[in-house]
């Protein structure tokens, strides 16, 4: 047992850290929302440019060979900082599917253009959608749902019971959105839509993997972003004098205050287990302990953003003060890839962790 | 970063359980299955088995007869005995009183005590709260009369867990009514129950039980080698003891003890079932969160205040289980039952200690520092505030 970081680790977290600090104060990231699909380019080029779309795939792929761990220290440092870029539809949710789906030779036709961010993927992860095939090829009728950056997106991720599609956003007609909490998505109706066979990614690939690498880094995301809603809560406690002294004082909003210290470190926890679990080999532990993990950051999720506003007063649910934009991103990674409840359920359905007849997992 | 324990580390996870399958009394385990409390004489021959080996003083150094262990080892430990269910070895003894002496107690204090601590040949008591004294512990008022070389002891203990049990008791009096800070007058004292003036008087809780008491001290006569540390140094020793072995302070085992049972008696129940896959999945997360307190201990050997997360977390999901198993096992759970009753065929699952676990685990919040004291430490250690 060692939860330290590595050197490497450690030095990609400072960079990223300097990046942000420098590129994503708030005032910059309101500019970047109010561009074309709700992101910035520029700010995807940097993050090519520092290596963050590559980091996850192997090197034969061209990418880093970097692992969950590294993945997890991005998330953490998008969330503090409220980053729009589709990081998390490009490259997590799309690039593990065409990662672990795709043969050598479509890894070797789609990757470079995801990596070097000239060719942006988005994951219909809510896709009803049945393939038949034709002749050598394939027809996708049904419909896809909340792709998230399917806005923005040139091409689209599309699981179906059949095997795993990508699809050219232009060859179909989508509504595109914008999403509270940040960001874009789009939902589509595929009719008949003509797919060619090099373009269903030829190995084996459970879409599970793909939803539970999401869940890994919207934990890390939520666990950076409670972090930080924590961190401007403990400031504004201890400069905003209400009655003649700091509001800080007040056992009741101190207790508070502990109560979401509390929920920030089970945050942070459930990261690092998803980061640890995604090497697990047994699919049913991966499931059990995926499940959990998003059980518990949707609910933390809330208590944390909850509280921040509420001890913020006022100013907490201004449009203008960070601590608004931080309630309703972790309001939006609570009910993202499954709510609480949702993940409850699925816990309660395989048993849970120890079964009722006295054996221990 | 990896959470996965050494192979050696996993060893002897194995051999605990293995010893503990050997050697605990199949009755001992049954009663703690059922939410029974065991018997002294059980309680007693586990600790014994256990010292055989070293192994009823996890947190002691090897040179005064413990047996070495690392943190994890210690959690690991634990975390079987919890789940096994076995007696934990005496708290008073081994994770209170023996850690003192060690630290601040004589070469001849150690010469006497340790040994039969850790064999329970004596069984200590704990003497900190009293009627005015509960969180605000500072403000004992038991007072200590210095006359010749002994120290004459008057006042009134409360809340002695096990007292009843016990031959010892270990105390915080005030030595020096004049000290300007109330934390400066304070001794810690060892008492031996048996002495003239000691009175053991039974607190019964609403559990119907008897497991706590209160101790009046009338006028006792204390010899001066029963002074740990300096006279008027017990505050910090208090301190110390209260901060110490924290290691499986969070006591998931035990939950999960729990929620197998809720999960065996809800027979299908979605609501109760969903609301056991709730617990055990803020249980798992905070077994990382214990890892990661437990890792923190290779940095620093100085008590982490964010320990507080774990009493605070492990107690509220243990109360939130205790709950949820009186809802599992339904208005039946409110007969009046006796943990004396003789043990019912081997597949009876006998609910007759839950609702009096339930009621009684109300105090797991209040006692070892309350959850509103946790919280003050942690405002205040680290969040700053």
């Amino acid at each position: 047992m060692n939860l330290d970081l590595n050197d490497d680790q450690e030095m990609l977290k400072a960079s990223l850290e300097r990046l942000l600090a420098e590129r994503y104060q708030p005032e910059q990231r309101r500019g970047y929302a109010a561009q074309d699909g709700g992101w910035s380019r520029e700010r995807w080029a940097d993050f090519a440019e520092l290596g963050l779309l590559a980091l996850p795939f192997g090197e034969g792929d061209g990418g880093l060979g970097l692992g969950p761990v590294e993945t997890m220290i991005v998330g953490e440092a998008f969330g503090r900082a409220l980053v729009l870029e589709p990081y998390l539809a490009a490259i997590v949710l799309a690039g593990t599917a065409i990662g672990c789906g795709g043969s050598n030779e479509q890894r070797a036709v789609l990757l470079p253009g995801l990596l070097d961010g000239s060719t942006l993927y988005a994951y219909a992860h809510d896709a009803q959608v049945v393939a038949e095939p034709s002749g050598r090829d394939w027809r996708l009728s049904g419909t896809i749902s909340l792709v998230i950056a399917g806005n923005s997106a040139d091409r689209i991720v599309v699981p179906t019971p059949a095997g795993i599609f990508i699809v050219s956003a232009d060859a179909i007609s989508r509504r595109g959105y914008r999403l509270h909490g940040g960001g874009g998505a789009a939902d589509a109706v595929l009719d008949r839509l003509h797919v060619a066979t090099s373009d269903r990614l030829a190995g084996d690939c459970a879409p599970e993997r793909v939803i539970e690498a999401g869940i890994a880094f919207l934990a890390a995301e939520a666990a950076g972003a409670m972090q930080a809603a924590l961190d401007i809560t403990l400031d504004h406690l201890r400069t905003r004098e209400q009655f003649g002294r700091p509001i800080g004082t007040n056992q009741a909003l101190r207790h508070r205050a502990a109560d979401m210290l509390v929920e920030v470190e089970q945050a942070r926890s459930a990261a690092i287990l998803a980061a640890l679990l995604s090497g697990a080999t047994d699919p049913l532990e991966r499931a059990r302990g995926f499940a959990a993990v998003k059980a518990v950051i949707g609910a933390a999720a809330r208590f944390v953003a909850q509280q921040a506003v509420q001890l913020h007063g006022g100013i907490g649910v201004s449009e203008e003060h960070v601590v608004s934009h931080y309630f309703r991103r972790l309001t939006a990674i609570g009910m993202l890839l499954g709510d609480s409840d949702h993940h409850l359920d699925r816990l309660a359905a395989m048993g849970g962790f120890t079964a009722g007849d006295g054996e221990v997992e | 970063m990896d959470l996965s324990f050494l192979p050696e580390e996993e060893r002897f996870r194995r051999d605990v359980k293995e010893f503990i399958a050997a050697r605990l009394d199949p009755l001992t385990r049954r009663k703690l299955e059922e939410g029974r409390v065991p018997s002294k004489p059980e309680i007693v021959a586990w600790q014994r088995t256990l010292n055989e080996h070293h192994w009823a003083t996890p947190s002691w150094p090897s040179n005064h007869g413990g047996p070495g262990w690392s943190p994890v080892q210690r959690y690991i430990f634990l975390d079987e005995l919890h789940q096994a269910p076995a007696p934990e070895p005496v708290s008073f003894n081994v994770a209170m009183i023996g850690p003192v002496l060690i630290e601040y107690g004589s070469p001849a204090q150690q010469e006497r005590f340790l040994e039969p601590t850790a064999n329970l040949d004596i069984w200590w008591a704990q003497g900190f709260s009293e009627p005015g004294a509960g969180s605000d512990l500072a403000a004992v008022r038991t007072s200590a009369r210095r006359e010749g070389t002994d120290f004459v002891i008057t006042g009134h203990k409360m809340w002695q867990g096990m007292a009843h049990h016990a031959d010892w008791m270990f105390t915080l009096v005030r030595s020096d009514p004049l000290a300007v800070r109330k934390q400066a007058g304070l001794s810690f004292l060892l008492i031996d129950l048996t002495s003239p003036g000691v009175t053991v008087r039974p607190i019964i809780t609403a559990d119907g039980r008897h497991d706590v008491n209160e101790v009046f001290l009338d006028e006792v006569r204390v010899p001066a080698d029963c002074l740990v540390g300096a006279e008027n140094g017990g505050w910090g020793i208090t301190k110390y003891l209260l901060s110490n072995e924290r290691s499986n302070i969070a006591r998931i085992g035990m939950t999960k003890q729990l929620v197998k049972r809720v999960k065996r008696l809800a027979r299908g129940n979605m609501t109760i079932l969903r609301a056991a896959a709730r617990i055990e999945a803020e249980l798992k997360i905070l077994e990382i969160t214990q890892l990661r307190v437990l890792d923190g201990q290779r940095h620093s050997a100085t008590p982490d205040p964010r320990s507080s997360i774990l009493k605070l977390k492990g107690v509220e999901l243990r109360q939130r289980a205790s709950e949820l198993l009186v809802k599992a096992a339904g208005p039946a759970a409110l007969e009046v039952r006796n943990d004396d009753e003789p043990f019912g065929a081997d597949d009876e699952d006998w609910i007759g200690a839950i609702l009096p676990n339930y009621t009684i685990l109300r105090a797991a919040s209040i006692y070892g520092g309350s959850s509103e004291v946790q919280k003050d430490i942690l405002a205040k250690g680290v969040l700053g505030l």
